[in-house]
């Protein structure tokens, strides 16, 4: 049964001649881990938006087609109970402070407060996210003296707390360092083993070949392809139009045509696959 | 720069551990009680023997002194003398310079009202001083105060300062690529475009991003909110309350009985 659910999904922002989202079709289930491809400008974050509710409830602007998550539809819901069930946290870590707090241990409470969550657990469950997300030694520090680094942190940490039963992620590690990132994509696959399904829009696909479950490729608003992230990362389709290709990749392809690299082996993604690849 | 924008000072007192609307009632006795007391000497009075014990209670000593150096008795002294010097009273004139020629009555006038804007204002600072305001937003808000107008004044206090700090990086960067902002009047105020644009349209898009990061976190949401902390509201606490309203109510009795 899809917790997520997309059917014929086409959104045009007002004051706009073309959709940012075309016919997209997309079953996410539960507990799975989706990644999301694709240059700038290709609808990523109008996905995210979409999948989180701001379309149609905050951006106006046309939206056909169905979007349902856990089986209510999105047309029929209102945002405030939208955000109960499905967590965005996006790009820039500085605009997702809320400013009402003055430290981190605060800035994580602020969801709970929201939604009356009772002071002993709020307390329970923001030791958890941040304990989770490695911020625990910020707690008492005004999260506006934070790196951008950790203001992400933070920023999930803030959605996480929340415990959705959909997170969307847009581009959350992008002022991260390679530890951060990797710590980042630990989490995600320790929620989604707790049943939390996740929807990552990302560049680093290195990252996303190793932990995801499924990679969907965007290209101009539409869903360019589908599928296993090797498959999807390899895949000439994806490669011609020249994202979501990773170093390793590249090597490969290169090496293919002078015969260093068979062709029948398939393409490598990731460091260890190109490794055992060229190792043979 | 400014981390914050707050004046308040960490100290444990008496006064600091005071639920935030006590002290809001006190401010708001004091003032009244100082506007409608029929006596002349009672902001004098106030000033001695409610202002300045509460400073030690506090214990905000050198803080308090430094804004009242700076902004508190510059500003009375400056009222004094210009309500002494052109309030049009007559009586006893006290000396003539050129045209300026202070009477008695104007005199004691003046001191009055100074005594008057000495005592609110320091009220007000020694609230400021000793009350954190994510206290008074919390315990307002609880009280029944719309969350909306805490948020409004809480993010206040913190973007400023950021913007503040963004004004500079600006700067800094147009002045990298030759701005003049140091010669002549005219071009000083030239220079101010360049600035001002990209910090209130940069300003204006942050506030879409702000406004959907706290709706994801359900900013809106109908339940009922609660808080990470517990605000106290002792006995003690609603005993003064009653006390400086009686007090208030009192000098308003006071006033129309004696006149």
């Amino acid at each position: 049964m899809a917790i997520v659910n997309l059917q014929n999904v086409t959104y045009q922002y007002p004051l706009t001649d073309t959709p940012a989202l075309q016919n997209i079709n997309l079953q996410v289930n539960e507990g799975e881990f989706v990644a999301v491809i694709g240059p700038n400008g290709a609808g990523k974050s109008t996905l995210c938006y979409t999948l989180a509710g701001f379309v149609p409830h905050f951006f106006k602007g046309e939206l056909t087609g169905v979007v349902e998550v856990v089986g209510v539809e999105s047309h029929n819901s209102s945002l405030s109970e939208w955000v109960l069930n499905v967590g965005l946290a996006f790009q820039n870590p500085f605009n997702q402070i809320s400013g009402a707090k003055y430290t981190v241990f605060e800035e994580l409470a602020f969801g709970l407060e929201n939604i009356g969550i009772p002071r002993e657990e709020m307390k329970t469950r923001v030791e958890e996210a941040m304990e989770l997300t490695g911020i625990g030694d910020l707690a008492d520090r005004s999260p506006y003296s934070l790196s951008g680094g950790q203001q992400q942190r933070v920023a999930l940490a803030s959605i996480l707390v929340m415990q959705p039963k959909v997170l969307v992620l847009d581009e959350p590690t992008s002022q991260m360092d390679p530890i951060g990132t990797r710590e980042v994509f630990g989490v995600i696959r320790k929620m989604t083993e707790r049943g939390m399904t996740v929807i990552l829009a990302e560049h680093k696909v290195e990252w996303i070949a190793q932990f995801a479950d499924r990679v969907v490729a965007l290209y101009e608003g539409q869903i360019l392809t589908a599928g296993k992230p090797r498959e999807v990362l390899t895949s000439d389709l994806v490669i011609d139009k020249g994202f979501g290709v990773s170093r390793y990749t590249s090597v490969a392809r290169k090496a293919r045509k002078q015969g260093l690299w068979s062709g029948s082996k398939q393409l490598p993604v990731t460091l260890d696959e190109a490794i055992e690849g060229f190792g043979k | 720069m400014h981390d914050r924008l707050s004046f308040y000072y960490y100290r444990d007192s008496l006064l600091h551990r005071l639920n935030p609307l006590t002290k809001i009632a006190l401010v708001f006795g004091l003032i009244l009680v100082s506007f409608v007391s029929p006596y002349y000497w009672t902001s004098h009075l106030l000033v001695l023997v409610v202002i300045i014990p509460l400073i030690f209670v506090g214990r905000i000593g050198r803080e308090y002194l430094n804004a009242a150096l700076r902004i508190i008795l510059p500003a009375t002294a400056f009222l004094f003398v210009m309500q002494a010097l052109f309030q049009p009273l007559e009586g006893e004139e006290l000396f003539r310079l050129w045209f300026l020629h202070p009477t008695l009555e104007s005199t004691l006038f003046a001191f009055r009202n100074a005594a008057r804007v000495f005592a609110i204002a320091s009220s007000f600072t020694i609230f400021l001083l000793t009350t954190h305001p994510r206290e008074l937003m919390t315990d307002l808000t609880r009280r029944g105060m719309p969350p909306q107008i805490a948020y409004v004044i809480i993010s206040t206090l913190q973007i400023l300062p950021q913007m503040q700090a963004k004004a500079q990086t600006i700067l800094a960067a147009q002045h990298s690529r030759g701005m003049d902002t140091q010669s002549t009047f005219l071009k000083r105020v030239g220079s101010l475009v360049p600035l001002v644009g990209p910090l209130v349209f940069g300003s204006l898009v942050e506030v879409e991003e702000r406004a959907i990061a706290i709706e994801a976190r359900g900013f809106t949401s109908s339940h009922v909110k609660t808080s990470l902390y517990d605000i106290p509201d002792t006995a003690l606490d609603r005993a003064l309350r009653w006390i400086f309203m009686g007090l208030a109510i009192l000098s308003m009795a006071l006033r129309i009985w004696l006149s």
